[in-house]
């Protein structure tokens, strides 16, 4: 029963997470704010909902999440690296809304012409 | 190869697998051979230090740092939406490693709305872009966070040294 109502409040949270991760890809306004929401609140929520499923799952299982956990923390902040890189690389920022730019600073060549 | 290499993606594996069979170990360690012998690269000359404790105190933060930063995210996603501000700041780059600089980068992609965007090894700097900024004083709040992450690392994995220089930066600045 206990395990029942953790599990739930882990799950919803979780999905709670995601969805406010989902609402960001739609309201923030450039690429590398997008790639927050996409990454941050995602990996929260995904963890939540994890933990809520291991703990209704036998304990071989669990293990499997683990590796689903480790493979988000490993693999997301690499490719979000990429993009962020790629974007600013190919003048694809929109400087209005940033507040500074040290990097367009020190290499003129990436701003959008 | 090395070994710790081969037995951990033999444990990939059997994890994948979902059972431990005479047949999921033998396959893991083929499988994880084979891998390593396709993807082969020349051996790193650095070797990370084992310190277990801080290590702990490391994951430790950074499992509170994803709570404040889903939260932080999802705020400005809330509250300013289409109108959120960001900034790219330039921060000192205290390593020369490799595998310290990729653990720094991972760390940081996990805290409050930042993530690394470049790492110029030649110049010592790395560019960060965060979420949230809207004036001077936010940037430089950003600063010393991205700095305090890289405090972290450096003592989990840096050299006494690197985390003596860190720290020194963080006071100056501060003070």
């Amino acid at each position: 029963m206990i395990t029942d109502v953790v599990s739930a409040v882990l799950m919803l949270a979780g999905a709670l997470s995601c969805l406010l991760g989902a609402l960001g890809l739609v309201r923030l306004p450039s690429l590398l704010s997008r790639l927050q929401a996409a990454t941050k609140p995602q990996t929260l929520g995904l963890f939540l909902v994890l933990a809520g499923t291991a703990l209704r799952v036998d304990l071989k299982s669990a293990a499997t999440l683990l590796l689903v956990g480790l493979f988000q923390v490993i693999t997301a902040p690499v490719i979000s690296q990429i993009v962020g890189r790629s974007v600013h690389r190919s003048g694809g920022v929109r400087p209005e809304v940033l507040v500074v730019d040290e990097l367009a600073e020190e290499r003129p060549q990436d701003r959008p012409s | 190869m090395k070994v710790s290499s081969v037995v951990w993606l033999t444990l990939v594996w059997v994890l994948l697998w979902g059972t431990f069979t005479p047949l999921t170990l033998v396959g893991g360690v083929v499988v994880a051979v084979l891998v390593l012998w396709v993807a082969r690269q020349a051996p790193s000359t650095d070797r990370l230090p084992v310190r277990p404790l801080r290590l702990l105190a490391l994951v430790g933060y950074l499992v509170y740092d994803l709570l404040v930063s889903g939260a932080e995210v999802s705020w400005q996603v809330l509250r300013h939406g289409p109108r959120a501000c960001g900034a790219i700041i330039s921060v000192p780059l205290l390593t020369s490693s490799e595998r310290v600089v990729t653990l720094m980068a991972s760390a940081l992609s996990l805290a409050p709305g930042a993530m690394a965007l470049e790492i110029d090894h030649d110049a010592g700097v790395w560019y960060v872009y965060a979420l949230g900024p809207r004036g001077a004083s936010d940037v430089e709040r950003t600063w010393l966070r991205t700095m305090d992450v890289q405090r972290r690392v450096l003592a989990t994995f840096g050299t006494p040294e690197e985390l003596a220089r860190v720290r020194r930066l963080i006071e100056e600045r501060v003070a």
